[in-house]
């Protein structure tokens, strides 16, 4: 864990920290959305559906790793694997079963 | 058999069109009006008197001093401290010095009342849409099914998901209007966030959560009814204890052995 005096002597600031999270929520909630949009339109049910959801989140955090935070995580994130990696895994999925809902409602059955 | 068989509905594509859509703009613009409704019935906070003002605002001071000493020099924290000690000790920054020792009754402070009335406020722009939209889903849209779901569910939510459809046999899948309006209630919080920007008191969801926080105790509105000259007390204890370290200490090997490296 990172000491006091290291925090003080690189002051980690909330409001870029809670700017980055919201960009990152942001590309998340659209993104999971049109996954949703994807998975309904092609049919997927159940296990399918859930496992392509998770393939393309790790495809979108792989994109804002490279695209968004340069390669290098550290930089934008107090903690890369929980903020980017691991984090917000879940944080679409809501939006994600609601399109997929729709959409498979809408095309297959 | 008819586990392998698959259970298939014809369904009229008007449902679509007369259910599914209806509920969906409806949810939308609730929550759109549930937003504007709390950015309408937020009370500005009342203005204070000046006494009750320096009584908050000194212990705020101690507080940011106890938690931000590190960029002063130990003299001037010193300083500080004993200033803030002093000042406790003739309780100097207490609102009414008079009610030393006694115990204020929160229900008889008016601001107290308005922030408890701000919370009912909240509470009701919360509950009543949400009431009102299942009483109008339960009245106009239950007794069929309007969808199928892509994912299997266990058969406990069978009586909430298929409520007023009354066929045993049918795969839980088949659910009616009632579970889309839940869907669109946990889902459609990045909608709101597309239209009406981040931090907006659109969905219920994001709220509760906000309350359950609240309940924590990070905004308690029954904070003002302690006892100042004790709360006082205790943070000039704290401040008392505090190691105090200055951050320009060393900081001249710090910048050399980042310099000295070219």
């Amino acid at each position: 864990m990172i000491d006091e005096k290291e925090l003080a002597i690189h002051p980690i600031v909330p409001d870029s920290v809670q700017h980055n999270a919201r960009i990152v929520s942001n590309i998340r909630a659209l993104t999971a959305s049109l996954f949703g949009v994807a998975a309904g339109t092609l049919g997927l049910e159940s296990l399918p559906g859930f496992i392509f959801y998770f393939f393309g989140t790790a495809i979108v955090s792989f994109f804002i790793y490279s695209l968004k935070a340069d390669s290098k995580a550290e930089s934008y994130f107090f903690s890369p694997m929980g903020d980017l990696w691991a984090g917000d895994m879940f944080g679409g999925l809501m939006s994600f079963v609601l399109t997929w809902t729709l959409f498979y409602g809408l095309c297959k059955a | 058999m008819s586990g392998i068989v698959e259970q298939q509905i014809h369904r009229d594509p008007a449902l679509f069109y007369w259910i599914l859509l209806p509920i969906t703009v409806v949810m939308i613009l609730t929550g759109i009006l549930r937003h504007y409704l709390s950015t309408l019935l937020t009370s500005t906070p009342k203005k204070q008197t000046v006494a009750k003002l320096r009584e908050q605002r000194s212990l705020m001071h101690a507080q940011q001093l106890r938690g931000n000493f590190h960029p002063i020099s130990k003299a001037a924290f010193e300083k500080r401290k004993e200033a803030f000690i002093e000042g406790v000790k003739d309780s100097k920054f207490l609102a009414d010095p008079g009610a030393k020792g006694q115990k204020p009754n929160p229900l008889q402070d008016p601001a107290m009342m308005d922030g408890m009335m701000g919370m009912m406020k909240g509470q009701v722009a919360m509950m009543v849409p949400q009431s009102l939209i299942m009483g109008w889903i339960n009245a106009f849209f239950s007794g069929y099914v309007i969808m199928k779901l892509p994912f299997p569910l266990t058969p406990q939510f069978k009586q909430m998901l298929q409520a007023g459809v009354g066929t045993r046999d049918l795969d839980v899948r088949w659910v009616s209007s009632l579970s889309w309006y839940f869907l669109t209630l946990f889902g459609l919080q990045p909608v709101y966030n597309f239209i009406l920007g981040s931090n907006n008191a659109a969905s219920q969801m994001a709220q509760q959560m906000q309350m359950g926080q609240m309940g924590a105790g990070a905004v308690n509105p029954m904070a003002g009814a302690e006892d100042m000259d004790k709360v006082f007390n205790a943070e000039a204890e704290n401040l008392e204890v505090v190691e105090h370290w200055y951050v320009l200490n060393g900081v001249e090997d710090r910048l050399l052995a980042k310099v000295g490296k070219f």
